[in-house]
């Protein structure tokens, strides 16, 4: 096995480095030499994982242009060498990756872009939940059970926060809309992903729901986050405020569970 | 080795662009589908909705791209362990894989890299296959590739390795129509030899699919209609191997189910002459 393995090696690098040795071990045609046959391999490589990364990444693309697009996934392709059983996972370090290719707002802004298009991908196939807490289900909470519930996410929901409009401009590009202004706010917007059916929903968060929402996620009680939520909200609303987000929440079919600790 | 070849009739590659087309028409000239294996290794989602309903109403087979049989690394049992767990739960009527390796030192090339042609690769590789079919509890098929490289070491024609494999190993055969013309122009010799070459009793299953020429090579590319020699050596195998579960694998420029369908009745009907019980 030795010399397959040797061999392997020698292909290998030829198709991540261009190493030549692999040359010898080759036969050439009149009609195709063995530098073409070669070439094939090697084209194919690059094509393959760039038209991944662009599938993933196609807002991304269409901002920098296929060619920019292009030499920054062959340089990714150098760094990050797919090293799992399926390519959907190939592009899952290219938002830490462009932090070392650009600079300042635009690198900024670039990670933010990508990190919201791979979120995409994570909400698309997450686990699906085996049963979603309904809104008719509250009706048999009690009162005197409120204020210590707790809730579960369902796995297909995550958050960003984001100082850039990166899911308007997304979305535009995704629709062939206009394109909005890029616009960078003075703090970091919270915006919530999640797979309702089939389809991924997002929408930004004012900052008292930003809030809530971690911590529900946390498995902080409600009585708690209604306490919290006095620094937003006056103390007579705070119960129908937090209210309303459960129920929002619940009905965009993102809790799984509702109970007491 | 079973005495039953199993025959499913004429099957399509399924892909997320027919998803909905196929749920709501459930079209009958469509005996079975075949899934890429990776696709579906996922936690949930669309994909898997999917899945679990078509399969409802159709016959799956499981083909996967990344098992990378022919590496000289380890066996990949985490990913073994997930396709077992596709297996059961898609229950397929088999599942398979190439006769390739993707990558070495626990890279992933993403491309199905051919094997040496020799003693050495055939005793590697049969013993790989003869572990993953003691690890997933059944027999599997091997493919054949579409290649652009001949290599020094070479010491059999393509069909002589496939075949030691498969009898070494005991697994059965995919036999891929037009990976056998494109390397019989890639690598002139003549695919009526290579048809020749392979024990008729191991052929379970066919593949169907267009390619690129690019003036030197045939590059396979899978995203055009099948040609009109494929179609031909596609008679040839009607006629020597009998009735063999056949279907047309689609991954590019992918058109309307209808326009595969159209493709899939082409197929039957080259091969009913010899598909006549």
């Amino acid at each position: 096995m030795a010399r397959l393995r040797d061999l392997q090696l020698r292909f290998q690098d030829y198709l991540v480095g261009g190493s030549e040795a692999i040359e010898t071990d080759i036969t050439g045609t009149d009609n195709a030499l063995a530098e073409h046959r070669l070439g094939t391999y090697y084209n194919a490589y690059r094509i393959r994982l760039i038209d991944c990364l662009a599938v993933d990444y196609s807002a991304l693309e269409q901002y920098l242009g296929r060619e920019s697009f292009e030499n920054l996934a062959l340089d990714y392709l150098r760094h990050y060498p797919s090293r799992h059983p399926s390519v959907r996972w190939f592009g899952q370090h290219l938002p830490e990756y462009l932090r070392t290719c650009y600079r300042g707002e635009e690198r900024e802004f670039l990670q933010e872009l990508a990190s919201y298009e791979w979120a995409q991908t994570i909400v698309f196939d997450a686990a699906d939940s085996a049963a979603l807490f309904q809104l008719e289900d509250m009706a048999q909470v009690p009162p005197e059970a409120w204020p210590g519930l707790t809730l579960q996410f369902k796995s297909a929901m995550l958050w960003l926060d984001l100082y850039w409009n990166v899911p308007l401009i997304e979305h535009a590009i995704d629709s062939a809309a206009e394109i909005p202004e890029k616009q960078r706010a003075a703090q970091p917007q919270r915006w919530l992903m999640w797979r309702r059916d089939l389809k991924t929903c997002w929408r930004s968060l004012e900052v008292h729901e930003a809030w809530a929402i971690e911590q529900a996620a946390n498995g902080v009680s409600f009585g708690e986050i209604c306490e919290g939520l006095l620094e937003w909200i006056e103390t007579d609303q705070v119960a129908l405020v937090a209210a309303g987000f459960l129920k929002q929440w619940i009905s965009d079919q993102m809790v799984t569970r509702v109970g007491n600790n | 080795m079973t005495d039953t070849k199993p025959f499913l009739g004429f099957g399509l590659g399924l892909r997320a662009e027919h998803y909905q087309d196929i749920l709501e028409r459930k079209p009958k000239n469509i005996d079975w589908f075949e899934i890429l294996s990776e696709n579906y290794m996922i936690d949930g989602g669309k994909p898997l909705y999917f899945l679990d309903a078509i399969r409802q109403d159709y016959p799956m087979v499981m083909h996967g791209v990344s098992m990378s049989l022919g590496s000289t690394d380890e066996l990949d049992f985490d990913y073994l362990k997930q396709l077992k767990a596709l297996i059961e739960r898609v229950e397929p009527r088999w599942f398979s894989d190439h006769l390739c390796w993707t990558g070495v030192d626990h890279m992933n090339l993403h491309d199905l890299l051919p094997l040496p042609y020799t003693e050495e690769a055939v005793r590697h590789v049969a013993d790989r296959i003869s572990r993953v079919q003691d690890y997933i509890g059944r027999q599997m098929l091997i493919e054949n590739l579409s290649s652009y490289i001949t290599y020094c070491d070479d010491a059999m024609p393509e069909w002589e390795f496939l075949s030691a494999i498969a009898d070494r190993a005991d697994c059965y055969l995919l036999l891929d129509v037009n990976n056998i013309y494109v390397s019989s122009y890639n690598h002139h010799y003549d695919p009526i030899e290579y048809l020749e070459g392979v024990p008729t009793a191991r052929v379970w299953q066919h593949h169907l699919a267009g390619h690129t020429n690019d003036g030197n090579l045939i590059i396979d590319t899978h995203d055009q209609d099948v040609i009109d020699p494929v179609w031909a050596l596609y008679e040839e195998t009607a006629k020597r191997f009998g009735p063999v579960s056949t279907m047309i694998e689609r991954d590019g420029n992918i058109p309307a189910l209808d326009q595969v369908l159209a493709e899939l009745d082409q197929a039957r009907a080259v091969a009913a002459p010899y598909y006549q019980s």
